[in-house]
């Protein structure tokens, strides 16, 4: 019984010190002053891989959800004679939940988890420990750039993914449905709202680019430098990422709709 | 206590360092000197901590107690942004080597270079061949680091940690997993860039042969401090039986064999009993 | 150049990433009346304002050209009192306007019907933080229902 509280204890003990390093790691990364001339170069580096490469899985997904929610909101409005109310059914739950949230599971699985895996491996051999030695510290020349790139890229992500969406539920809505193409628009712009709906799209999905990079990051970071290790941070980060995704999305929806 | 002649680059007083909250502890009144100009060895079993000492000199590792002088710093008091201009000044061979995976090898020697000079890059150019040119690799400058063999790894890693002209370089096993062949070209690469650049040398080690050849200075640590030290010859003399079973690689000794644990037969018919 | 690819790569990232909020901005939502732009506000006192919700819409004749913006209780009796933010664009309704409380469609949401009155040279203008005198509440269902059975047993 003592060891299960003794057990329960450390892992309380555990996770703060996890926080506190992860914050540790974050303030050291960002507070300071930037080189530009430097860091420019690392920042497109990290975009293309961290945000272009992150592009095809994310169309093709918004383009598939957009698709799927026109054929099943048709369905449903269809037995209610409001088939009209396609167009904000698809923008809305693309803008508000949809967009946001799965570019943000998506993005931890695609890129968080190859950004652990880089970090980790990096401090398995040795690279990290490397800088430090030439005098370059790893968190502004290894952290930094990485956390912007996630930081930029995922709100542009969602965005993208909720546009691609709402042509995919057009898409079906109105080429293939039969939906008539101008209340589909109309009814959408009568219902979606520039700051309420799209603003708020967007300041959800800057929080999760925020929390789900600085969770790939720090799980990179501070990982065991072993084989095991680093497959441990690498599925943590996806597992932690993702309900911290949507555990917060809950809060956001909670504080900006509720 | 602080006796530190002038001529010595890196001097350890009575370090006291433990991993992990005083659960393992590693040295304990840890003395050491090493003279400027010199290849200093540091030998020891495996698992004795030889790299943790190059990381409690770079100031990776911060010790519970004693001093660790370098050019008259004291590395653990000193500030962030004092160690890392203290840093620029030393380096670091790794045993895996640690090139930077996703830059070619020009650009892992240009690096130290780009990060903290302002030289054009007609100047870069000139000096990274140059110190390809020391190791031997100028024709593999283009290559990637997944392209090169251990060896060449290891060389083009020591071109890195000369780029700066550094006064002190540490080399964490450069011996380590080598074939006879590389091995020969760093013991002769680490002589004469010392020689040749007025280096200082720490060589942290478990390979005898080669370094008693090179080294001006070993120390045989064992049982958390230096329990020998001396030139190569004078420790080949002496006749104290911890050296003589590190230098002539006996199995059971003054070091014993067996990882410390009760005698073969109580646990053995502890075991049985316990069933 | 590899850099000058990457460059250009994320450059084009970054360009789609605007258009697509251009498109979202402009094809799915609406700009025009809402967020920014000069307002006005006006006022108007309802007996039940049904299912009116803030956010709800101002309509002209089924063009929308303001928001409710706040919905309280007011004076003595606890009548309720309807805010409305209204696009200075259009700011020449007359004092004699009157206000509805409407359903677009059988299951639509509730807005308030804005119907602008005469002018003539008597009438003054509604101006910030005027109140509409002339309202019609909402109509509540079970009212209409209550009515009507009422009418039917007086046959």
């Amino acid at each position: 019984m003592l060891d299960r509280i003794a057990a329960l204890g450390k892992a309380v003990l555990d996770s703060i010190a996890g926080a506190g390093k992860a914050l540790f790691m974050l303030t050291r990364a960002l507070v300071g002053k930037p080189q530009l001339r430097k860091s420019w170069p690392l920042l497109m580096q990290q975009m293309y891989s961290v945000g272009v490469l992150s592009l095809l899985i994310i169309i093709v997904s918004g383009l598939f959800i957009g698709m799927v929610l026109g054929l099943q909101g048709y369905t449903i409005l269809v037995d209610f004679g409001a088939e009209q109310s396609l167009g904000p059914m698809v923008a809305l739950s693309l803008l508000r939940e949809l967009g946001p949230v799965v570019t943000a599971l998506l993005f931890a699985g695609r890129a968080g988890s190859a950004l652990t895996a880089e970090i980790g491996l990096m401090k398995a051999t040795e690279q990290l420990s490397s800088l430090e030695m030439m005098a370059v510290d790893p968190l502004r020349r290894v952290i930094s750039p990485r956390f912007w790139a996630g930081f930029y890229s995922m709100p542009l992500l969602a965005m993208i993914f909720s546009a691609v969406g709402i042509y995919g539920g057009y898409l079906v809505g109105v080429q293939w449905l039969g939906v008539d193409d101008g209340a589909f628009w109309s009814v959408m712009q009568a219902n979606v709202e520039w700051g309420q709906d799209i603003m708020n799209g967007l300041i959800k999905s800057l929080v999760f680019a925020f929390v789900v990079t600085w969770i790939a990051l720090h799980k990179g970071y501070h990982c065991v430098p072993t084989s095991v290790g680093i497959s441990r941070a690498t599925t943590s980060t996806v597992v932690t990422a993702s309900l911290a995704v949507l555990g917060l999305d809950f809060v956001l929806t909670a504080l900006m709709f509720g | 206590m602080t006796s530190a002649k002038a001529d010595d680059l890196v001097v350890i007083e009575n370090l006291d360092f433990a991993h992990g909250y005083g659960a393992h502890q590693v040295y304990k009144g840890l003395n050491l000197r090493v003279p400027r100009g010199k290849i200093t060895a540091v030998m020891g079993p495996s698992g004795i901590g030889k790299t943790t000492l190059l990381r409690l000199i770079g100031g990776q590792l911060k010790p519970q107690a004693g001093r660790i002088e370098f050019a008259g710093h004291n590395i653990p008091e000193l500030s962030r942004s004092a160690l890392y201009e203290q840093r620029k000044r030393m380096s670091m061979l790794f045993q895996s080597g640690a090139l930077f995976t996703d830059m070619s090898v020009y650009d892992n020697i240009a690096f130290p270079l780009r990060e903290h000079s302002n030289l054009p890059e007609e100047i870069i150019e000139t000096i990274v061949l140059m110190k390809l040119e020391a190791v031997g690799l100028r024709g593999a400058r283009h290559l990637m680091p997944s392209e090169l063999s251990g060896g060449m790894a290891r060389r083009a890693a020591l071109a890195r940690a000369i780029a700066l002209d550094p006064e002190l370089i540490m080399y964490d096993e450069p011996f380590a997993g080598q074939d006879p062949i590389s091995m020969g070209v760093i013991v002769r690469l680490i002589k004469s860039l010392n020689n040749s650049l007025g280096l200082t040398s720490i060589v942290v080690t478990h390979d005898v042969t080669e370094v008693m050849t090179i080294a001006d200075y070993v120390n045989i640590i064992a049982d958390k401090k230096v329990v020998a030290q001396g030139s190569p010859a004078e420790l080949e003399a002496s006749d104290d039986p911890l050296v003589n079973q590190f230098l002539a690689g006996e199995a059971d000794g003054p070091v014993p064999f067996h990882y410390a644990a009760p005698s073969l037969a109580e646990d053995i018919l502890g075991d049985r009993n316990a069933r | 150049m590899e850099s000058r690819n990457t460059q250009l790569a994320v450059g084009l990232f970054v360009i789609i990433g605007v258009l697509a909020v251009l498109f979202l901005g402009l094809r799915a939502a609406n700009t025009s009346v809402g967020g920014n732009g000069e307002t006005y506000k006006l006022y108007a006192k309802f007996d039940n304002i049904g299912g009116l919700k803030e956010r709800s819409p101002v309509k002209v004749g089924g063009v929308v050209v303001g928001r409710v913006s706040k919905i309280s209780l007011d004076g003595d009796y606890y009548e309720p009192l309807v805010e409305m933010t209204i696009s200075s664009e259009y700011n020449e309704f007359s004092d004699t306007s009157s206000v509805s409380i409407l359903t677009s469609g059988l299951l639509g949401e509730q807005y308030i019907g804005l119907s602008p009155g005469f002018i003539d040279d008597t009438v003054e203008m509604l101006e910030d933080g005027d109140y509409i005198h002339d309202t019609k509440s909402a109509l509540v269902l079970e009212d209409l229902i209550g009515q009507f059975l009422f009418s039917q047993g007086n046959d």
